[in-house]
C-alpha cells in the first residue's frame, strides 16, 4: 500500500497501517531530520516527535492538497528547522560543530548508507546548479538556515539570495523531470 | 526586521518552501498565501521541488526507534478530527501542505481511491470535490450529484467506514469504501476506456450460494452509490452488459473485489 492510502488508515486509529507507514516513511523522516539536526541522539528524538506527530494527527492529511509523503517531510522538516535553530540560538551549535570536527564527515557517513536512485539524481542534479544557487538551497534546507543568514554567510544581498533559491529549485525540477 | 512592500513578499515563495523564513516572516507570507491567487500552486510546486531534497536524505531509521515509536502510538490517543477542525488552520505548518488553501481545480475525477478510514474530515472533501467543478452543468445535473454526494457523505459518515482498493496490472483500478452497519458501499472506477454506446458497466454483489445481484449501473466518472448489502457478501464485480443492464451478468467480470477488508464475508 502506499503512504496516502496508510495515512488514512493511520488516521482511523489502524495501528497496523501505522506499522506499514513506518516501515515506508522512518527512512526518509530520519535521514532528512538527521541532515539537518546532526546529532544522532537529538536526531532521533525529533524523528520519534514527528513519527508520533503523524499518529496523532493524521486526520488533518488532506488527500486533495498533495501526497502523504509530501505532507509528511514537510513535517519533518519544519521541526527539525525549529529544532536546530532553537538549538543554535542556546548556542550548543558551536559545541557541536567542535564535536564534529573530531567525527568522520557527516557525508562519510551517509555515504556508508545505501544510496538510492533518488539520491544519485538528486545530487547530479545539485552538481548541475550554479554555485550560488546550490549553496543558497542546501544552506537552508539541508542546513536549517534562513535566508537572512544564508545572504550573511554568503555575503550576497538579500534578494539574490531569494532569486537564486528560487532558481535553484525550479533548476532541480527541470533536471530531475516529471519523475515526481 | 525590516518592512515588507507587498511585491517583496512574493519573492519570498522559495525561501518559505525551504522553511528559511524567521517566524515573522512567515506570518506574513502566509497572511500574503490568502489573499494571492497565483501564489498556492507556486509554493506548494517549490515545496514538492523541496521534498525531492528530502528524499534524497532517506537513511534507515535505528532499529530501537520503531520499538519505542510504536509503543507510544499504542499508548497515544490520536486528535479527534471533526470536520471543522480538519479544516481549521492547525498550528505552525504552511497552509498549502494543511490545506487552508484551495487546491488547483484542475482534476474532473474524484479522487475516492484512497482509503478513508474514518470519515468525518473525509466526507466533507468528498462533497466539496464534487461540487467543485461544476461550471457548465445543468440543475438535473447539479441536483442529481448533491443527492449522491449527501449519499456518499453518509456512508463516509458511518463510524464502521472502510477503503480498499483493487487494481489490475495494466493500472485499471476499483475502489470501494463501504460501511458494513449501514450494509452501503461507495464504489469507483479508474482508468477503464470509455465503451461503446450500447453498453455499460454493471456492479454485481456476489455472495455464497446465491446468485449474483445487481448493485447498478456505472456513469461516466461518477462513483456508484450501493445500499441494501448483506453482511455475507464476499466480493463485488463489475461485468460489461448491454446498455440498460442485465438481471444476470452475460459476461467474465472485468474486476473483481474481495470485501473482507472492509468488513463484510462474516
Amino acid at each position: 500500500m502506499e503512504a496516502d492510502e496508510l495515512l488514512m488508515l493511520v488516521a482511523g486509529g489502524d495501528q497496523r497501517a501505522f506499522e506499514e507507514l513506518y516501515a515506508l516513511v522512518s527512512g526518509p523522516v530520519f535521514g532528512l531530520v538527521r541532515r539537518v539536526v546532526r546529532d544522532p541522539a537529538q536526531s532521533e528524538e525529533v524523528s520519534q516527535e514527528v513519527l508520533l506527530e503523524l499518529w496523532r494527527s493524521a486526520g488533518r492529511f488532506d488527500p486533495g492538497r498533495g501526497s502523504a509523503l509530501s505532507w509528511i517531510l514537510t513535517l519533518a522538516h519544519r521541526r527539525a528547522v525549529d529544532r536546530v535553530r532553537s538549538a543554535r540560538a542556546a548556542g550548543e551549535r558551536e559545541q557541536r560543530e567542535a564535536r564534529r570536527s573530531h567525527n568522520p564527515a557527516f557525508d562519510q557517513v551517509t555515504e556508508e548508507v545505501e544510496a538510492g536512485l533518488e539520491r544519485e539524481w538528486v545530487r547530479r542534479c545539485l552538481d548541475r546548479l550554479t554555485a550560488l544557487q546550490r549553496q543558497s538551497v542546501t544552506l537552508a534546507y539541508y542546513e536549517g538556515y534562513t535566508y537572512r543568514e544564508v545572504a550573511e554567510r554568503l555575503s550576497l544581498p538579500l534578494g539574490t539570495v531569494k532569486t537564486r533559491m528560487r532558481d535553484g529549485l525550479t533548476r532541480l525540477r527541470e533536471c530531475l523531470g516529471g519523475v515526481a | 526586521m525590516s518592512l515588507f512592500r507587498r511585491e517583496n513578499l512574493h519573492s519570498l515563495a522559495a525561501p518559505y518552501a525551504l522553511d528559511a523564513l524567521e517566524p515573522d516572516e512567515r506570518r506574513r507570507f502566509e497572511k500574503h498565501l490568502k489573499k494571492c491567487d497565483s501564489c498556492p500552486a507556486e509554493v506548494r510546486a517549490l515545496a514538492e521541488d523541496a521534498v525531492r531534497l528530502a528524499w534524497s536524505a532517506a537513511a534507515p531509521a535505528p532499529a530501537a526507534m520503531r520499538e519505542r515509536v510504536l509503543a507510544a502510538v499504542r499508548t497515544t490517543p490520536q486528535e479527534n478530527a471533526p470536520r471543522e477542525a480538519a479544516r481549521a488552520r492547525p498550528p505552525q505548518l504552511p497552509p498549502h501542505v494543511w490545506g487552508v488553501q484551495p487546491p488547483p481545480r484542475e482534476r474532473r475525477r474524484i479522487p475516492l481511491f484512497v482509503p478513508f478510514a474514518t470519515a468525518t474530515a473525509a466526507a466533507a472533501l468528498v462533497v466539496a470535490s464534487l461540487f467543485a467543478v461544476q461550471a457548465g452543468q445543468t440543475e438535473d445535473q447539479l441536483n442529481a450529484e448533491r443527492t449522491q454526494a449527501r449519499e456518499i457523505a453518509h456512508v463516509l459518515a458511518a463510524p464502521d467506514a472502510r477503503a480498499t482498493r483493487g487494481q489490475d496490472t495494466e493500472g485499471r483500478s476499483i475502489g470501494v469504501i463501504a460501511s458494513a452497519s449501514e450494509g452501503s458501499a461507495v464504489v469507483t472506477l479508474s482508468g477503464y476506456d470509455d465503451l461503446p454506446s450500447d453498453r455499460v458497466r454493471q456492479l454485481w454483489l456476489m455472495r455464497p450460494d446465491a446468485q449474483p445481484r445487481s448493485l447498478g449501473l456505472f456513469g461516466d466518472d461518477t462513483p456508484l452509490v450501493a445500499s441494501g448489502l448483506d453482511t455475507s457478501a464476499t466480493s463485488l464485480a463489475v461485468t460489461v452488459e448491454p446498455d440498460g443492464g442485465s438481471p444476470q451478468p452475460t459476461t467474465q467480470p472485468v474486476v473483481q473485489l474481495a470485501l473482507k477488508s472492509v468488513g463484510f464475508g462474516e
